[in-house]
């Protein structure tokens, strides 16, 4: 039998499943009104991964939240309008929540995650962060336009594994197909998203279920502007 | 903050290319505090080839700085005919394959040839002990193992970024 694995692109995709995965896709799954409460939601996801100046955004009010927009602003660095744009249309995708009743507005967002296990692909906060980390970070930026999400993703991995020690930066450029200079340099890269994930993702463990409590990273208790509230869910 | 650095004077300083990555651009906090403390410490950072080529060559600017500087020296890997920094490579090998659940033949051959090197630089030329630098942990525990089994405890002493500048979280890292 020819296994899935054979047709995994590097980008993470898939090119044909060799039948059907009957045992999630059965009919109660593929009624029209199921797919249709779904659409939202994959809406919600696709904007994230190819916005990564929204995602920013999310990331921020998620991790941070409670937080008005003028603190966003600070933090990120952006302006009014576009602070403003932007906490408008995660409203209306349904990532953001909106408290009017206090001057100024308080914003919350829950976290998201998707776990396509045929993939497989998992998208928690802390993957997109990462992502959202290509605004303010030029070794990501060129990581992801030259090998693209998905192989960001299996960056991450790597960094993870290798923080808790588990694996070389050399093993990672080999497991992922890139060059030693660019895994040493992505795996440095993505320190912040995952020394910030591990204390604010609630799905820290679908990526990391092995060493989630073996990396070695910045403590954020020292660090001036990290999130201070406790949204560790399970903490 | 000198005080507490493991160098001193004369020492031989092998150098891995995670260090240099780790500590970013010449204008990064952290490259300037692992400068300072390699200068005042007076030593000498060895880079082998093969690192140099890791991080982008003699021209990428990390490496341009420090070699300018003089506080970075290019040097040449070990000698594949020289038994104990083979006896040596192979050891830290074993090491990396053991803490990272791979067979002996997928581990990078770069990861355990500092090992071979420490080992060749005590012998033939040091006479003050050498120091290694890596930031992989596998890395560091293979050439622990190496140093250990061929008896250079007293002489090689193998350390992370973290013993030579301290935990970098102070630092004003980006986290978003």
């Amino acid at each position: 039998m020819t296994s899935d694995h054979d047709r995994v692109r590097p980008d993470g995709g898939i090119d044909a499943l060799d039948s059907p995965p009957r045992d999630v896709m059965d009919e109660e799954a593929l009624k029209p009104e199921t797919l249709a409460q779904n659409a939202p939601r994959l809406e919600t996801v696709v904007q994230l991964l190819n916005r990564p100046a929204l995602t920013r955004v999310y990331i921020y009010v998620c991790y941070w939240g409670p937080v008005a927009p003028p603190e966003i602003m600070e933090a990120l660095d952006i302006s009014k309008s576009t602070t403003y744009e932007y906490v408008d249309q995660l409203v209306d995708l349904g990532l953001v929540d909106r408290d009017d009743s206090t001057r100024p507005q308080q914003l919350t967002a829950d976290p998201t995650v998707i776990v396509e296990q045929y993939a497989p692909i998992v998208i928690t906060p802390t993957v997109l962060h990462a992502l959202a980390l290509q605004e303010v970070d030029e070794d990501i930026a060129y990581f992801i336009d030259r090998y693209g999400i998905g192989k960001l993703i299996a960056a991450l991995r790597g960094a993870g594994l290798h923080f808790a020690g588990k694996t070389t930066q050399r093993m990672v450029a080999t497991d992922i197909d890139v060059r030693e200079t660019e895994a040493m340099m992505i795996v440095y890269a993505l320190k912040p998203a995952l020394a910030v994930g591990r204390d604010y993702d609630p799905f820290f463990e679908y990526l990391f279920p092995d060493v989630a409590d073996e990396m070695d990273l910045p403590d954020l208790d020292e660090i001036s502007n990290a999130p201070t509230h406790s949204s560790d869910l399970d903490g | 903050m000198d005080t507490d650095t493991p160098f001193s004077a004369d020492q031989d300083v092998l150098v891995d290319a995670n260090i240099f990555y780790a500590i970013g651009s010449p204008s990064n906090a952290q490259y300037r505090r692992f400068r300072s403390v390699v200068q005042n410490a007076g030593v000498i950072c060895k880079l082998p080839r093969r690192v140099i080529g890791e991080l982008g060559g003699p021209e990428a600017d990390r490496v341009r700085t420090a070699l300018d500087e003089g506080w970075a020296r290019i040097i040449d890997a070990p000698s594949p005919t020289d038994g104990d920094a083979v006896a040596a490579s192979d050891i830290a090998k074993r090491t990396i394959a053991n803490e990272t659940d791979q067979a002996e033949h997928e581990v990078e051959k770069a990861d355990a040839i500092l090992a071979g090197l420490a080992i060749q630089y005590i012998r033939d030329r040091s006479t003050a002990g050498v120091i290694v630098l890596t930031d992989d942990k596998p890395a560091k525990k293979g050439i622990e193992n190496a140093v250990r089994a061929q008896g250079y405890t007293d002489t090689i002493a193998v350390h992370g970024l973290e013993d030579i500048i301290g935990d970098d979280s102070s630092d004003s890292i980006r986290l978003i």
